[in-house]
């Protein structure tokens, strides 16, 4: 991850005025910190046998995060977010293709029914003008039912192959389950270059301008929802992969996390500000928190309380960096 | 803040438009929710003779009347252009500490009534202060307090919620006075009393004023803190009372009984025509939207298909509501001139 | 001069993690005699029935002998199967000799427990279950909840009537087999109409909210079944005003104080009270001890915990916090009406008694008392205790309760 983070530092992308503030670096040296944190705590955190279960646990909730921060980004909320990832996890348990070539399958449905929720979600926003949070919220529903009737009780099992490949360690190294959030990281980057890239900051920014400057802001929007849907059904993929069953009301804990993740990466949940990064890096910051307090020996009935006040205190310190690095923003 | 002060002009032209032509939409969008709520009843007799009666509306009263009571809350906050997810937290905590510390033999209630909805006020505050001061994204703000809330009840209680309700609380719910239901007398009052606060006071006046735009408001001399700490404060108080009529009306109380209200609160919110970007939105829009809100839910339960089914229904009807509501308000005034001037230059965070 | 200050901090960072590992480095003094080293995982916390189940093995764990021979951490990781996962993979990185969990998902943990088990980790499941094979369930739920009280009610109504069903969680297992059960048995009985089936999701406020919504559809109902929740569902029923209805419920105490209730018999409440015996975990946990003592030879199995029964008639308060005599409800003043009863056995489980289910302290002079050697083993359970398995023919076969009422 921290090469990704280099990369960005060292190719300022044109509109360098947006992503170059990267509040990614803040979230990557609070996760560096709780590392090391862990460690202190537990001798096995350095195993690459620790680390692959770390990044295991964070990679279904990075990817959710990294289709949350586009609808941010684009000024919105996506609590349809639910819905994708418990039908993306329900098909992988009720149709099981086994093998390398029915993975990839069984990701092309799981990209395809997240696009397709994801448009449904985009239109209702963007051409038909409802407000993000309703029209996610009558998706969100609405996708939760269907996923109860293609699967009314947990069970089923995921393609062993989907189960055992995504979740091993490469090499002895990598983790496999790294592969998916670094493929969409560098998407993310080359989406960056693309007119979509700043389309979609500017339409999160300041609708206004960006109409008048010849933005397309419905179809930028619209592009978002979907882009974001299809993400939610990788991230169901891995979720499935992890979990190699299925269960209707796997989304449920996705709905909060996604946006502290959101939140965490330093993008603004006021749109037009931040990036993919930052969520990828503060799903997992999220994921080790829990962790450290385990280790850390706090009793778990106020490990609440120190998740609260952490998450709090991140963005607090995170904003705090953000604006002396940057100066006083126009 | 980084509104700069060539959006002052048009803010401050959005408050004065608003202030014009503020009751033409809403009224419309409260009737047609009122208007598809009567038919909701009437129609479900199709679905059971039984139903439409007199009996079924007030369940749905009372039903609705936690929702109604937390919504308020939320609906301020959503007006000045934030986001109450703590309400969980500070709905369990009335609920809660009304069954631990006063119970069904009304210990100290009198004193301890106000001390519960005052802590709600006090978590409510702590908010308002995160988002004031420390510039907290209300979203996280909100959202963090609610997970502290719930785990400082978890160590405090251990788990196990002790107590029963406290008896007036009962007769809140379920008592009637001359005849009339009790809950119908709570939830008028409350209705009232909510609309004057929100509507007819200088304090309700800056809500919409900071929502629509703070740098204007600060410019027109609100004081933007207080108004905000105070909004928040309501907001935990609401929640926190939502709390203590929902163990008065089931007999007790646990540390997840507020889960189940919080997207509620704002679906009821939005579907009252409040936008979620604040400066707009009336309570008794939001009184609309708890009950149609209410009766769309109890009608659903009353047919007997899968729970698959019903939750596709009523995402679909909450759809449909609004789109219904879009095409109307839209039909009402151009739509993007409105977005255009909302959403410039606000820093919504 | 966002490079330098990347630099400066990768600089910090990698500081940082050399003290880290400075410190991790340090070598471990193992000192004390050798405990057990238990965890205990929950699910989520916050209703009574779970926190009485913690409070149970708590207790369990400071009665002699085990105060000497457990360390017992307690871990709550939230309804998210994959917050468990970490946290079991924390448990087993720890070096756990045993975790005793109420598992959110009868298959998403699979795959972490086979893990533990290949350390020597025992995994005992309470109440819910997992279908991974070198786990031990221990479980009430093929018991036959679901068609026992089915039945119950049929007996009551004489085989013909307008009911409701309570369900719980949509979408979990223990769900639907209570349900399927139930449903097996009402399928027999053609003048048996359900009019309305709704989710309580366990919790008495909303059993007792849904339960006032069917009322208003179907005020001619006759009898209810209900899931956990069933204080809720009677409270809705009582608030009614006259004729109260049969209603086969679990074993909240709220509910069966309403059989006491003077007021409540007059008005023709009759009824089951049976469901998930928080006393299962208590069980489960000295079976666990006696195998990690030595004291019991038995591979991985599912067992099956005995489903409390007690109808209308059987239902008789107790004496303050003392459970004697065959008592089984306590005082409304001593517990909330929420309140599992049956945290107790007088041969599985007789070393707890109130106090120790609500605060989690032993009782004082008491040491743990022998299990008998025989266990009763579960049948198979598709998709709850095994993953390609099928059930017995007999799945549905009743066990408390005989038909009187001659079914198709």
């Amino acid at each position: 991850m921290a090469t990704l983070i280099q990369n960005t530092v060292e190719a300022p992308p044109p509109w360098r005025g947006v992503m170059g503030r990267h509040p990614a670096c803040f979230t990557l040296m609070l996760y560096i910190v709780m590392y090391g944190m862990y460690a202190m705590f537990d001798s096995k955190a350095l195993s690459s046998y620790t680390f692959t279960n770390l990044i295991n646990n964070a990679s279904p909730l990075a990817l959710a995060a990294a289709g949350q921060t586009l609808v941010v980004l684009a000024r919105g909320f996506d609590l349809s977010i639910v819905g994708t990832l418990s039908i993306a996890n329900v098909i992988m348990a009720v149709l099981p293709l086994d093998g390398p070539w029915g993975a990839l399958a069984s990701f092309a449905i799981c990209v395809g029914v997240g696009a397709l929720v994801g448009s449904a979600s985009g239109y209702l926003v963007a051409y038909r003008g409802v407000q993000s949070v309703a029209a996610t919220l009558g998706v969100m529903i609405i996708c939760q039912g269907i996923a109860l009737l293609i699967l009314p009780a947990p069970g089923g099992m995921v393609a062993e192959w989907v189960s055992d490949e995504m979740t091993s360690t490469l090499f002895s190294l990598v983790p496999a389950s790294i592969i998916l959030p670094v493929i969409v990281a560098g998407l993310w980057m080359l989406l960056g270059k693309t007119d979509l890239g700043t389309a979609l900051y500017a339409v999160g920014a300041d609708q206004a301008a960006a109409e008048l400057s010849g933005i397309p802001v419905k179809r930028t929007r619209l592009l978002a929802y979907v882009m974001a849907g299809a993400l939610y059904g990788v991230a169901g993929f891995m979720l499935s992969a992890q979990t190699a069953t299925g269960d209707p009301n796997a989304g449920m804990p996705f709905l909060l996390l996604s946006f502290a993740a959101v939140a965490l990466g330093g993008t603004s949940l006021a749109g037009g500000q931040g990036g993919l990064i930052g969520s990828l890096i503060g799903a997992a910051t999220l994921m080790l928190m829990q962790k450290v307090l385990f280790s850390g020996g706090v009793s778990s009935f106020y490990i609440g309380l120190f998740q609260g006040v952490l998450l709090i205190v991140a963005i607090v310190i995170g904003r705090l960096i953000n604006r002396s690095r940057t100066g006083d923003r126009p | 803040m980084n509104a700069s002060p060539e959006t002052l002009p048009s803010a401050l032209a959005v408050v004065d438009q608003r202030a014009a032509a503020k009751t033409n939409p809403e009224t419309v969008t409260a009737i047609m929710l009122l208007l598809a709520t009567v038919l909701l009843i009437f129609g479900s007799k199709l679905i059971s003779p039984a139903l439409g009666s007199w009996e079924q509306v007030l369940t749905i009263l009372t039903l609705g009347s936690f929702l109604l009571v937390a919504a308020f809350g939320q609906g301020l906050v959503i007006l000045t252009g934030g986001l109450d997810l703590s309400v969980p937290g500070t709905f369990m905590l009335g609920g809660v500490l009304s069954a631990a510390w006063i119970g069904s033999g009304d210990v100290h209630l009198w004193f301890f009534l106000p001390t519960i909805l005052l802590l709600g006020g006090v978590v409510g505050a702590a908010n308002g202060l995160g988002v004031v001061l420390l510039k907290v994204p209300p979203f996280i703000m909100t959202m963090g307090m609610s997970i502290i809330v719930g785990s400082i009840a978890l160590g405090y209680t251990g788990g196990s919620t002790l107590g029963a309700a406290p008896t007036l609380l009962k007769a809140l719910m379920k008592g009637d006075t001359l005849g009339v239901p009790n809950i119908v007398l709570l939830i008028l009052v409350f209705s009232i009393a909510g609309w004057l606060l929100q509507s007819r006071t200088h304090f309700g006046r800056n809500l919409y004023a900071v929502g629509c735009s703070p740098a204007a408001a600060r410019i027109a001399g609100i004081p933007i803190t207080r108004t905000l700490v105070l909004v928040y404060a309501l907001s935990g108080i609401a929640s926190a009372f939502a709390g203590a009529l929902l163990t008065g009306y089931s007999n007790g109380a646990t540390l997840r009984m507020g889960d189940a209200y919080l997207l509620p609160t704002v679906a009821a919110v939005i579907l009252g025509g409040a936008s979620i970007l604040g400066g707009s939105g009336s309570f008794i829009n939001t009184l609309c939207g708890v009950l149609f809100l209410s009766t769309v839910e109890s009608v659903i339960a009353a047919t007997g298909l899968d729970q698959g089914w019903r939750l596709i229904i009523s995402g679909t009807i909450i759809v449909l509501a609004i789109l219904i509501q879009q095409a109307q308000a839209s039909g009402a005034r151009p739509g993007l001139s409105r977005l255009f001037k909302r959403s410039s230059g606000q820093p919504k965070s | 001069m966002i490079q330098s200050m990347t630099r400066r901090w990768h600089a910090l960072a990698l500081t940082l993690t050399i003290a880290a590992g400075a410190v991790f480095m340090a070598p471990v003094h193992a000192d004390e005699p050798k405990k057990f080293k238990i965890y205990l995982s929950l699910s989520y916390s916050g209703n009574n029935w779970m926190s009485e189940t913690a409070n149970i093995i708590k207790a369990l764990a400071k009665t002699p002998p085990y105060d000497k021979l457990v360390d017992l951490k307690e871990v709550i990781s939230g309804t998210d199967p994959q917050a468990q996962i970490a946290a079991y993979e924390s448990m087993i990185d720890a070096g756990a000799d045993g975790v005793i969990s109420f598992p959110i998902s009868p298959t998403a943990l699979n795959r972490v427990v086979k893990r533990g088990c290949e350390r020597g980790v025992k995994f005992f499941m309470y109440d819910s279950t997992v279908t991974e094979s070198c786990a031990y369930n221990v479980s009430y739920i093929s018991a036959g909840f679901g068609e026992n009280t089915a039945q119950a009610l049929v007996n009551e109504l004489g085989g013909k009537g307008k009911i409701f069903m309570v369900r719980g969680v949509p979408g979990t297992s223990v769900d639907k087999r209570h349900a399927d059960g139930a449903k097996a048995i009402f399928a027999k009985y053609p003048g048996i109409e359900v009019v309305s089936e709704y989710y309580g999701m366990w919790d008495d406020r909303i059993a007792q909210q849904e339960t006032a919504k069917a009322l208003a559809a179907h005020p001619d109902v006759d009898g209810i079944w209900s899931e956990l929740g069933e204080a809720g569902t009677l409270n809705a029923v009582a608030d009614r005003g006259g004729k109260m209805v049969p209603i086969v419920g679990e074993n909240m105490n709220g509910f069966r104080l309403g059989f006491l209730n003077p007021d409540y018999q007059k008005r023709g409440l009759q009824g089951v009270s049976s469901g998930s015996p928080p006393a299962t975990a208590g069980y489960a946990f000295k079976l666990m001890m006696e195998i990690l003592t030595g004291k019991r030879k038995q591979e991985p199995v599912s067992i099956e915990y005995p489903l409390p029964w007690a109808t209308s008639e059987q239902i008789k308060l107790c004496n303050g916090s003392k459970i004697e005599n065959g008592c089984n409800v306590f005082d409304a003043s001593l517990v909330p009406q929420g309140f599992s009863t049956v945290i107790h056995d007088d041969v599985l489980l007789p070393e707890i008694d109130l106090r120790a289910a609500l605060e989690g302290k032993p009782v004082d002079g008491m040491t743990i008392q022998p299990l008998p050697a025989a266990i009763h083993q579960a049948p198979p359970e598709p998709g709850i205790n095994c993953q390609r398995c099928e059930a017995p023919a007999d799945h549905y076969k009743l066990t408390v309760v005989q038909p009187t009422v001659a079914g198709q």
